[in-house]
């Protein structure tokens, strides 16, 4: 299987994909879908949460393996120890204090993550991205200075939560700097964009990233990560169920 | 016998007063009798109605996995072909529409509403042309005008629009998932409020086109429902299987209203208890009244009974006088008493006792309009009359045998 | 010269006997009925007073300032300091006691599926103060404060295939506004005397919920009992100034009348018993009066004796009503004892409507015990005496106007 690491990693270890490394014609596919091969990563970071009540920072660890496997570890006091597991097919919940598992399938997956702009559900998708969407380059346009195609990907499924996604991807890096989440008839939806970066011996990593739920008023996620390394020596237990529980 | 007869007769209208105090007394026992049967039974009814005609119609076609996941209210447990299935029950000469049912976040923009906000909320979406065939949306419009198929548009129940501060040209978003799962947004214009007699709908209630939805929510033509009317004297569990047979292998279920709303059946049912508690107080009240009333008539007239009896009368006679004459009060009591319960269930069924107001942000189980009205329950009004009758009759027994018993100086002694 | 017209009453009344016990047990049976209805009314009522101020208000509350603002949001970090309420409290006149309480909509996780509960977090040592736990447990045991352990409402319970010893798993909104789970064992499940807290909740202690929903030492609410002789409304400005001093914030501490929903509820419940009573009234009404008149119509005879014999109109007239007075006084006070007597009885045994109420979100409890309000025993009295008294004067009215000789000649 080819393994692709996202850029923003953790959470958005799959929404990311579904974002940035969007393809239109066989070149830009390529060019972005070797830019996010990573072997493994690991991460720390923080989530910073804002909302009409205020905002709230969320600390967490990061693993992952490939495009489909992901495990966050919660270190803020308040969900300390609670941990998201991705695996091929999966979604797990972990709580220190509950004594089972849950996992989470149909609606449960709407719900939003620690009350983030980010949906369980954003997590899990995007798998067969390119064969659920079809692809259309509609020009280019500069992002906060840099060259990117703009793309349009239509989905072709009803079974993604959304039905068009536009996509800004770096013309000479092949990042992708930004992108909205639209309806079928066109409301926006999310919006993310990358605010940092890191260079990895010249691939780009976002490792600050802005998500925004249009449909909530006034709230915003913004994730970091600190500390990111990329393929790396990963326990391959790590993204088993048994383990999970530690 | 006859002459029995005219006696009892010629007494009842030689004493015109006594006549009237007692028979008043049945007749106010009965109408009160009559008259709280009317308004309770009038509740039952008309909230059994509400429920039919704004709830769960006579039956629903479901999918057959649809009722045990119906809170999540999923669009894929649905029914793929609508409209052959309506035409199919048409051909029956049974009324049908088709629905969609689905949930998702009302988004409440600041341009109207004054401040952002959202909720959870349940849309609605109707065949704006069938389904009043089904449902009795149909006279419940307070403002604005009806859904046209296929527009933006939303109507709105009267207590939900107040409680979200909705007028009728204010737009509105709904944010939901479609048909799979992916998201949808639709932006939608309130063309009408609704008052709808049933609170529960009418606290709750968006509803909106069907082909709009279904264009929105990528449904193919596919429902969640289709709703079937049945005629008020129809044996619903037959039909029902009727329907269920013209329905054969496409994983359809159909469900009586009565399958539907079994929680608030068996509350129903356990309110008629409490309802006949109240009912049985009126008929003892009434019943004291009316043999105190029909003793203390007979024992005045001890002595009449003293003279009958020293002029040769026999004793069976005596007691048959008093006894037709009793039952005599008892009919006229009784009649008087179904005329004043008819009139005051006139206005009871016709007008009716509003307290709506009160309702407003409560459940209590009665599924009611506004206004508490009676039913035409001559069971009730036959049955009454007897008892009426009957009453009278027997209570006029036990003093004349008494009387009957004393020798006659102590009769004509008697005060 | 009236103590001879009473005189001439009470003879009159003990003459005929019969007569006056006819008319006295009409009167008796309807003050009879009109006070056992009250009664019951009143233990209804009372009773969804206590249930609410029991289980949802306290008689006095105290909430985070903005909670009901954005309750529609479950704002669960809309918490008040309970340390600084409790000081507050401790040292109020007219506070009897109290109770922190947490209710946090959660989902249960059952068999890979979520099931919607109430959970409730509770000073189970507390609580034993402000209400009657013990009682409203139908098997098991309370949970220990400190352990992680719930008791279940028993139709949950029923309705989840759930029994004691399970362990559930709850998941709810924390109030770091994250979300959180937490596996608890059922010890106990209990029968409020409300159906809708039975169908629907599940109690927790107080430190585990505020453990588990990242609380710290805040609650959601403060639930207020007050001594018998402070009226909540009178009491509330007093408990918010002693509160809000100590704590140093602004609260939303209003007594249980103004949280409008739940009272709101109690006075439409009031109004349609107070419906059901006016129709007992009314019946009750037209028994004694039709009775009295009977009576008076039935002697217009004697009434001719009496003109002959040269008593006046006005006499006549008094004469029937002390008559009727003094028949309505001994039927209204037998009436009124028996009703009172029912009561008692019943107020004891109670009357049980579980079968009539269960499924119903109201706010009564399953068992009614009728209570006597003494305002209105002592109202329905004077009022059967006023009535039948009252009722006197139309026939006898008629009959002092009457010649003498017609009166005689009267049938």
């Amino acid at each position: 299987m080819k393994n692709r690491l996202l850029i923003v990693m953790t959470i958005l270890t799959v929404l990311a994909p579904s974002l940035l490394s969007a393809l239109t014609g066989e070149e830009i596919v390529r060019k972005a879908d070797d830019m996010q091969i990573f072997e493994t990563s690991e991460a720390t970071g923080e989530m910073i949460i804002k909302d009409r009540f205020g905002t709230k920072v969320s600390t967490f660890n990061s693993w992952s393996r490939g495009s489909e496997e992901s495990l966050i570890e919660f270190t803020s006091r308040a969900e300390r120890g609670q941990k998201v597991l991705r695996t091929e097919d999966e979604l797990y919940l972990f709580y220190p204090d509950a004594e089972e598992l849950i996992r989470m399938q149909g609606s449960m997956l709407r719900q939003s993550m620690l009350g983030s702009d980010v949906s369980y559900e954003d997590m899990t998708g995007g798998k067969d991205r390119v064969s659920q969407y079809d692809v259309e380059l509609l020009g280019e346009e500069n992002v906060k200075g840099h060259d990117c195609y703009v793309l349009m990907m239509t989905a072709n499924v009803r079974t993604v939560p959304y039905p068009k996604e536009k996509v800004w991807i770096d013309k000479e890096t092949f990042l992708g700097w930004k992108a909205e989440y639209y309806t079928k008839s066109g409301r926006l939806l999310k919006e993310i964009e990358i605010l940092k970066v890191e260079d990895f011996d010249g691939r780009l990593v976002a490792t600050e990233t802005r998500i925004s739920d249009k449909m909530k008023t006034d709230t915003e996620t913004i994730m970091i990560l600190h500390d990111l390394k990329i393929d790396i020596p990963i326990d391959d237990n790590m993204f088993s169920l048994e383990e999970l529980s530690w | 016998m006859k002459f029995l007869i005219s006696l009892a007769f010629k007494n009842l209208t030689r004493y015109k007063r006594r006549t009237l105090i007692t028979a008043g007394a049945i007749a106010f026992g009965l109408m009160m009798y009559i008259f709280i049967d009317s308004m309770l039974a009038g509740a039952e009814i008309e909230s059994v109605r509400n429920l039919k005609w704004f709830e769960t119609a006579s039956a629903r076609i479901l999918n057959d996995e649809y009722w045990e996941n119906r809170f999540q209210k999923p669009l894929d447990l649905s029914i793929s072909n609508p409209d052959r299935i309506i035409q199919t029950l048409e051909n029956n000469g049974i009324r049908a529409t088709k629905r969609i049912v689905f949930s998702g976040d009302l988004i409440l923009n600041a341009d109207d509403f004054g401040e952002d906000g959202n909720l959870a909320a349940t849309i609605t979406a109707i065949d704006p042309v069938r389904d009043f065939r089904v449902f009795g949306f149909g006279t419940t419009l307070i403002e604005g005008r009806f859904l046209e198929p296929g527009e933006d548009a939303v109507l709105l129940g009267s207590w939900f629009a107040e409680d979200i501060g909705a007028e009728v040209g204010y737009w509105i978003t709904f944010v939901t998932r479609g048909n799979g799962g992916f998201y949808e947004a639709m932006d939608l214009e309130v063309v009408g409020i609704l008052n709808c007699p049933n609170p529960n709908v009418n606290r709750a209630l968006l509803m909106m086109p069907i082909s709009t939805a279904d264009e929105y929510l990528d449904m193919d033509g596919a429902v969640t429902e289709i709703n079937v009317a049945l005629p008020d004297n129809a044996d619903v569990p037959m039909e029902v299987e009727r329907i269920q047979e013209m329905l054969n292998g496409d994983n359809l279920t159909v469900m009586s209203w009565e399958a539907m709303a079994v929680d608030y059946l068996a509350l129903a049912e356990a309110k008629r208890g409490g309802t006949s508690t109240i009912l049985f107080l009126i008929f003892i009240i009434a019943a004291v009244g009316i043999s105190n009333t029909m003793l203390m008539a007979i024992f005045e007239r001890i002595r009449e009974l003293g003279m009958m009896r020293s002029l040769g009368m026999s004793d069976t006679k005596i007691r048959l006088a008093f006894m037709i004459e009793a039952a005599g009060i008892g009919i006229i009591g009784s009649a008087m008493g179904i005329v004043l319960g008819i009139l005051a269930n006139l206005y009871l069924v016709n007008v009716g006792i509003d307290y709506g107001f009160l309702l407003r942000d409560m459940d209590i189980g009665y599924r009611l309009q506004a206004i508490f009205r009676g039913v035409w329950n001559p069971g009730t009004m036959i049955k009454a009359f007897f008892i009426g009758v009957i009453i009278s009759t027997l209570v006029a027994w036990f003093p004349t045998k008494r009387a009957l018993k004393m020798d006659i100086p102590a009769c004509l002694r008697h005060q | 010269m009236n103590t001879k017209l009473i005189k001439t009453a009470l003879r009159n009344i003990s003459r005929n006997k019969r007569r006056s016990i006819l008319s006295g047990t009409a009167i008796a049976v309807a003050a009879m009925s009109i006070v056992a209805l009250f009664s019951l009314i009143e233990g209804m009522t009372d009773d969804m007073a206590f249930n609410l101020k029991t289980y949802y208000t306290g008689e006095v509350r105290v909430k985070h300032i903005d909670y009901e603002t954005y309750e529609r949001y479950n704002p669960m970090h809309l918490t008040v300091d309970w340390e600084s309420v409790d000081r507050a409290l401790g040292d109020e006149k007219t506070v009897s006691t109290y109770v922190p309480r947490i209710t946090f909509p959660s989902n249960l996780y059952i068999g890979g599926s979520n099931f919607g509960a109430m959970g409730v977090g509770a000073d189970f040592e507390l609580e034993a103060d402000f209400q009657d736990l013990a009682s409203s447990l139908k098997a098991g045991r309370l949970p220990q404060n400190g352990t992680n352990e719930m008791m279940m409402g028993a139709i949950l319970a029923r309705d989840l295939k759930l029994k004691i010893g399970d362990r559930v798993t709850v998941m709810s909104t924390t109030a770091a506004r994250g979300t959180n789970a937490i596996t608890l064992e059922i010890v106990g499940l209990f029968a409020f005397p409300v159906g809708a807290l039975n169908s629907k909740y599940f109690w927790i202690p107080l430190d585990r919920a505020q453990y588990f929903l990242r609380m710290d030492g805040g609650v959601q609410e403060v639930l207020i009992k007050l001594k018998d002789d402070v009226t909540s409304r009178g009491a509330a400005p007093g408990i918010k100034a002693a509160v809000e001093n100590i704590a140093g914030t602004e609260m939303d501490i209003r007594p249980w009348e103004e949280l409008s929903t739940t009272y709101g509820m109690l006075k439409m419940a009031q109004m349609i018993y107070n419906f059901i009573a006016m129709f007992f009234f009314l019946l009750g009404s037209t028994v004694i009066i039709n009775t009295t008149m009977m009576v008076i119509f039935e002697r217009m005879r004697e009434i001719g004796t009496l003109g002959a014999l040269g008593m006046h109109g006005k006499e006549l007239i008094r004469l029937f009503f002390f008559e009727g007075t003094i028949i309505s006084m001994i039927g209204s006070a037998v009436g009124v004892a028996i009703g009172i007597g029912l009561t008692l009885w019943l107020g004891e045994i109670g009357i049980d409507y579980t079968d009539a109420l269960s499924g119903m979100d109201f706010e009564m409890s399953a068992i009614v015990f009728p209570k006597l309000s003494v305002a209105k025993t002592v109202f329905v009295y004077f009022y059967s005496v006023a009535i039948a008294s009252a009722a006197t004067f139309i026939p006898s009215r008629h009959a002092a106007k009457i010649e003498p000789v017609d009166a005689l000649r009267y049938v």
